[in-house]
């Protein structure tokens, strides 16, 4: 689905180059769980950053279902995340101003998808995540494990094949964040590839491969 | 979309309540200013053009400067119109109107003095658009004695009755016009008003060949498209043709001769549209408008809302990391770049739509205010002009953008990754800029300080100078001419009240409406010195009345008979002819008529300069004659005006005349003269308030977001043991350097601009250096009490909650 070659990036810090990622080769498949993991400042968020072309590497190759990402256009490159790959946080970032509904709902405005179609499918997505009755609270209503819920939902409404997910139980009690990783397991399991960065082993069993990465190498 | 933006925009909106109260409010005073600004820019600029003909019709003026005196007549000589339509094809059509007093009018039991009655050609009404809603414009005033009257003026007469065929007696004339014509009424933005127009063929005067009188407001109108400039050049044949013979019998030396004393004259055309902004002529049939003022207001709107529309970019990029986090999200939920710049011009667009809405109230309550200041009639009617409607929301959608622009550019281009990270700075860049915006901002309220400031001295200045003469407890009675022989008589019985000092019989005043006579005249005999002075006619009363000096010589008296011929100069003459101090004895022999009369007085007295024009202008020579002429000014004596002014009404009663009782006070028409300036200081104080309130208002929001930025910083400082005031001066102390910054640009630019301004007046004041510290220490002072506010808040916080919040 995706291959890394030599991915190099660093940030200039006076004469010295500060390297996060040094040489970072990686390739995954359609349908696989990857869990990221590593100390504090080992390059985590920036690789997972680059999977979700947020961030570019300074060098290196970056190929995503056959198209060379870091050649293509920037318009292409943002039709291409807007088609395949979803987002979730550790923080949630949910916009404040907008209901649960309208959390969820946004991604599809900006898909260009018509009214009633959108309707229908966060109805079904707040039905299948069981938060129906919540759906006209705002953000700070609601408790850290209903919000990375609302965050997932808002990630998987556009249908992506890719979930790029940041700690995403990082905040969450122990009980709430098993159940966001039984989700993911559940969404796996439907074909949705994966890939989470966390600190948790817990958690990366949940996952079938795992990436360990120290001073920007991948040492497993 | 559009919907999930209206919600964001909306919450956004109520959340921040006082930003968006801040925007709106600046935003709004901003547009208001801004459009009544704009409706009094086009109605000045209006002027004369609700004529068809507007551009192809221009008035004949006369210009001269002889004996290095300038003469600008708006006015020209009777022949003028018809020999210009005789002798030049292309002078399609020439038209006449000429102003004859302020007659009173009799029709059956109903009897008003009117202001103004013009006495216009046949042809006025196929010359100037002013349609006739009753009777024949091309016929209506072709017979004698006939007279086309506005809608208002058959009202007063005729009641609702039909106006056509009634006759109106002119009882200062003795004569009857009949009425022929209907119209509705002078368009007010016309350079002339009247509500009856006579008949010029009955007036034996227009018909005469007279080209050394003047009087006679001369249109022509040209052909389309043609360059009134190859007109204009032909003009000074006319001038030899007819008025040379005229010069040779009146000054016995040909025009030529007259030419090559380096004096000079000639006709010239002005068109239409430019006449309310000409000014230097006299004789004009309304005071003109000034293009500066246009200027200046028109500068005034645009910073207005420039400075409002800073505010909003400014609040709006220092609230931006507030909306970071959102822009972050977006852009990871798949928007673009463009998607989000028209988000946010969306919503600045919402806002400056509010803001549109508040400022139409503002319009529609401050209009009558501004009307009754700047004497205009300003309608916001979007019933009569839909262009308006249009114009004015065009206008709201590009304040909209305008202010949003930026924003929106700024915001959109955040970084998605360091924003959700929490990484986000504000970058320095930004800041500069902010710091920018502030510095326009208060060069702009500096300026307009200095401004204000300057021309409130120069009104001072004008209000405490020397006139020469004494404009205080001096009541002016000018219709004693209706006494006739009575006058003296009235004279006398006032001189007999305790409360009066002295009485003199002049119709001659040195501010306000006045008799004005100017005569041609050379000293000692030189014919080549001939000169155009202004003449007064006077008593021996008038000097000491009027609290003049006599610097030389003596003051009329009726102990010699011989003053008849004797002649009293003020200063400026005394030295004009090249006397000095020993004027007395010398002679003036002045050019009585056309017809070559002439007489010399011997010079008796040099009284002190006055000032008898208002200050914009320079005192020039005046000769003053021992002559009857009406009107009574008296010197009042001690406080009981109203008792005095009773028993003159008592007495003026008995004489049994038609005119009422009516007077004014000296000092009141000098402050009339001054008027359009007053107005002006007002109106500017006005603008600069606004000005400054706005400015504050963005400061305000500024310092919120400062403080609130700092508030880590400051906790931090306070727990290591920062007293509250080094914190507000660790908070104030940036926004005061930038208002600094701010003076160092405005005080050169408002020196200079105020230093043009001054330029206009003859008598004017020398900019001080204390206004400049005045000026920057009222600003300091204005936004340090803005900022303390927040800075005292955020100093007095305690400083572990601040730091918990982190």
């Amino acid at each position: 689905m995706l291959e890394l070659k030599n991915i190099f990036r660093w940030y200039n810090s006076g004469v010295n180059r500060a390297f996060v990622l040094r040489d970072v080769s990686l390739n995954i498949e359609q349908g696989e769980f990857v869990s990221i993991m590593g100390p504090s400042g080992s390059g985590k968020s920036t690789l997972l950053h680059i999977l979700g072309m947020m961030d570019e590497p300074n060098e290196g190759e970056y190929s995503f279902l056959g198209e060379n990402v870091l050649k293509i256009k920037e318009k292409q490159r943002a039709e291409l995340y807007k088609k395949h790959i979803g987002f979730v946080f550790q923080a949630y970032h949910l916009i404040d101003e907008l209901t649960v509904y309208e959390n969820i709902e946004t991604p599809l405005l900006y898909h260009g998808i018509g009214s009633s179609e959108r309707k229908s499918m966060v109805a079904d997505i707040l039905d299948r995540f069981n938060i129906v009755g919540k759906k006209d609270l705002f953000p700070n209503q609601l408790s850290g494990g209903q919000q990375q819920l609302v965050g997932i939902a808002r990630a998987i409404i556009t249908k992506p094949n890719l979930i790029l997910a940041d700690e995403p139980t990082g905040n969450l009690n122990s009980k709430q964040g098993q159940e966001i990783m039984e989700l993911f397991k559940t969404l796996n399991d439907e074909g949705v590839t994966i890939i989470q960065v966390t600190h948790s082993e817990k958690n990366a069993t949940y996952g079938s491969r795992v990436i360990e990465l120290l001073d920007g190498r991948i040492e497993r | 979309m559009i919907q999930n933006y209206l919600k964001i925009a909306i919450r956004n909106l109520l959340r921040n309540k006082v930003f968006s109260a801040i925007n709106i409010v600046g935003l709004a005073l901003g547009i208001a200013t801004c459009l009544v600004i704009m409706l009094f820019v086009y109605d000045e600029l209006s002027y004369d053009r609700f004529n068809e003909k507007t551009d192809r019709i221009f008035r004949v003026v006369f210009k001269a400067s002889i004996n290095d005196g300038k003469i600008n007549e708006a006015n020209v000589m009777p022949p003028t119109a018809q020999v210009l339509k005789n002798d030049y094809p292309e002078v399609l059509a020439a038209t006449r109107l000429r102003t004859s007093g302020s007659p009173e009018i009799i029709y059956q039991n109903k009897k008003f003095k009117e202001h103004d009655f013009a006495s216009v050609d046949a042809n006025f009404f196929d010359v100037f658009t002013l349609p006739l809603l009753k009777g024949d414009a091309k016929t209506a005033l072709r017979e004698p004695n006939t007279a086309v009257i506005t809608q208002d003026f058959a009202k007063k007469y005729f009641g609702d009755e039909n106006p056509i065929g009634k006759v109106l007696f002119i009882k200062s004339w003795n004569e009857n016009y009949k009425v022929t014509g209907l119209i509705d009424k002078v368009p007010h933005n016309s350079h002339f008003h009247f509500d009856i127009f006579g008949s010029m063929a009955g007036v034996k005067d227009a018909q005469a060949a007279s080209w050394m009188t003047s009087g006679y407001f001369t249109y022509l109108v040209l052909p389309e498209d043609f360059d009134y400039k190859v007109l204009e050049a032909k003009l000074p044949q006319v001038i030899k043709k007819y008025m040379g013979p005229q010069i040779q019998t009146a000054m016995g030396m040909s025009l030529s001769q007259f030419l090559q004393k380096g004096n000079q004259l000639g006709l010239f055309l002005q068109p239409l549209t430019s006449i309310h902004f000409d000014e230097g002529f006299t004789g004009t049939l309304e005071p003109s408008g000034n293009i500066q003022y246009v200027y200046i207001f028109g500068a005034i709107a645009v910073f207005m809302l420039l400075i409002a529309c800073i505010n909003f970019m400014n609040l709006s990029t220092a609230g931006a990391s507030k909306r970071a986090k959102e822009v972050g999200v977006r852009k990871v939920l798949g928007s673009i770049k463009q998607d989000l710049i028209s988000q946010f011009l969306f919503e600045s667009i919402l806002l400056s739509v509010v803001a549109l809405l508040l400022s139409l109230m503002l319009v529609q309550l401050s209009l009558p205010v501004f009307n009754d200041l700047a004497e205009k009639d300003l309608q916001l009617d979007f019933l009569k002009n839909p262009l308006l409607l249009i114009a004015f929301l065009v206008f709201g959608l590009l304040v909209g953008v305008l202010a949003g622009s930026y924003p929106a550019f700024f915001l959109s281009s955040f970084n998605p990754v360091e924003v959700l990270k929490g990484k986000f700075k504000l970058a320095g860049k930004s800041i500069s800029l902010r710091s920018g915006l502030v510095v326009f901002q208060f060069f702009i309220s500096i300026a307009l300080i200095i401004g204000t400031t300057v021309v409130y001295q120069q009104i001072k200045f004008i209000q405490s100078k020397d006139l020469g003469y004494a404009k205080d407890q001096l009541l002016i009675m000018r219709n004693t001419w209706s006494l006739g022989k009575n006058e003296e008589v009235f004279r006398q019985q006032i001189l007999q009240d305790p409360r009066v000092l002295s009485v003199t019989s002049a119709g001659y005043l040195p501010a306000g409406p006045s008799d004005s006579n100017n005569s041609m005249g050379y000293p000692d005999s030189d014919e080549s010195q001939v000169m155009r002075t202004l003449e007064y006619k006077i008593d021996e009363q008038y000097i000491p009345t009027m609290g003049m000096k006599v610097i030389a010589g003596r003051n009329f008296s009726k102990d010699f008979a011989t003053d008849s011929t004797a002649m009293i100069i003020n200063e400026t003459a005394a030295k004009a002819f090249g006397w000095g101090k020993n004027a007395v004895g010398h002679t003036i022999t002045r050019l009585k008529n056309n017809d070559g009369l002439k007489v010399t007085y011997s010079i008796i007295g040099v009284v002190k300069d006055f000032h008898f024009k208002s200050l914009h202008e320079n005192i020039t020579p005046l000769l003053m004659v021992s002559e009857k002429t009406y009107g009574l000014t008296i010197k009042v004596k001690g406080k009981d005006v109203e008792g005095l002014l009773a028993s003159l009404k008592n007495q003026w009663q008995k004489f049994n005349v038609e005119e009422p009782f009516s007077y004014s006070f000296m000092d009141e028409l000098f402050e009339k003269t001054y008027q359009s300036e007053q107005k002006i200081s007002v109106i500017l104080s006005i603008f600069s308030g606004l000005t400054i309130f706005v400015a504050c208002l963005g400061l305000f929001g500024l310092a919120t977001f400062t403080a609130e930025q700092r508030t880590k910083e400051i906790g931090v400082r306070k727990v290591l043991g920062a007293s509250v005031s080094q914190i507000v001066t660790l908070l104030s102390k940036e926004f005061l350097k930038l208002v600094l910054i701010a003076c160092g640009f405005a005080f050169p630019i408002g020196y200079w601009l105020m230093n043009k301004w001054l330029q206009d007046f003859a008598y004017r004041i020398e900019i001080s250096a204390w206004i400049f510290v005045l000026a920057g220490i009222l600003a300091l002072f204005i936004a340090l009490l803005t900022i303390s506010y927040q800075a005292i808040k955020a100093a007095l916080a305690n400083p572990v909650t601040s730091l918990r919040t982190e």
